[in-house]
């Protein structure tokens, strides 16, 4: 297929947010996402891959995102989906988590969003390669 | 080729245990319209797992392609019948080409097509820390950039570089 791009990477995707330090210990010891600091402004985020999210800093107050925009956590099971939904429950003070929806079961997958102290949402769910794998080896519902 | 390569797991003693950061999502008026952009503009395979929702990665990591086998970075739209929350610059999705070139070839051709794929604003290249880049934001408010590196300002470089500012220091 010709296209008008032709990328070599699905690269990064970006959030903002207002305080790094406090940021950073969310990302890192709550969500345990790996994060580096290159720049005063700036917080690069991976975790599995060569893939990147970076994290802004923004002065003042910034957009609150909805939870259709978010990002997506796998973890290895529904237990651990489990234990990563008290766990928010339980540090959401310390972490300044904004809101913990209910745990969700479709499809085989549990999951659930929370909303962080920067108003991003981020999903927990036993998700893994495979299941996408299998989904673009299926092809369209249609077909 | 400009593609970097896997950086190591490490051992976690947080509270969530994540074995990737696995995807992305978005939204979009018009499932078939965002399909075409990311296809025929942006060169990205995409399907449709269920009516309303795409799926998007890189090509090549279909069985006996050359990433097959390799994790990759996914992209989720759904149809909504209207964009509760529009997008800002500061909020995009990016994708990397191989040259300085390559990103001077999508400005032509992206600002040249801005009609045909519905979209807004296409902004000129610039360099900016250490990239050379340029934006444009779709018909759902969605932006996207269009990105080069040097292989030393890859994100997986300077990943592998560490803090270059105290990780604490408002």
């Amino acid at each position: 297929m010709t296209s008008l791009v032709n990328p070599e990477l699905l690269s990064h995707g970006t959030l903002e947010c207002n305080d790094i330090p406090a940021t950073r210990r969310f990302l890192n010891e709550f969500l345990g996402i790996d994060v580096i600091r290159p720049l005063p402004e700036a917080q690069y985020l991976s975790k599995g891959g060569p893939w990147t999210v970076v994290c802004v800093c923004v002065e003042g107050e910034h957009k609150e995102q909805g939870p259709q925009n978010r990002f997506k956590l796998a973890v290895s099971s529904a237990g651990e989906v489990d234990a990563a939904h008290a766990a928010a429950e339980q540090q959401k003070d310390k972490y300044g988590i904004r809101r913990v929806e209910a745990v969700e079961e479709q499809n085989g997958i549990r999951s659930f969003r929370l909303q962080d102290m920067n108003k991003v949402w981020w999903e927990i769910a036993n998700l893994t390669q495979t299941y996408y794998d299998d989904a673009f080896a299926r092809g369209d519902y249609r077909q | 080729m400009n593609a970097p390569a896997m950086t190591q797991e490490k051992p976690t003693t947080s509270h969530v245990k994540p074995t990737a950061l696995i995807s992305g999502t978005f939204v979009t008026r018009d499932l078939a319209r965002a399909r075409k952009m990311c296809e025929s503009l942006l060169g990205l395979e995409c399907v449709e797992p269920e009516k309303g929702v795409m799926l998007i990665r890189e090509r090549g990591h279909q069985p006996g392609e050359k990433l097959a086998g390799q994790p990759y970075w996914v992209l989720e739209a759904r149809e909504v019948a209207e964009v509760a929350v529009p997008q800002e610059m500061l909020n995009h999705w990016g994708v990397f080409v191989s040259s300085q070139a390559a990103v001077d070839e999508a400005f032509e051709k992206i600002n040249a097509q801005q009609k045909e794929f519905g979209l807004g604003r296409v902004q000129k290249p610039r360099f900016r820390h250490g990239s050379y880049a340029f934006y444009f934001v779709d018909g759902d408010s969605n932006w996207w950039e269009i990105e080069y590196r040097t292989p030393e300002l890859l994100y997986t470089s300077l990943r592998a570089k560490g803090d270059q500012v105290d990780p604490y220091a408002p």
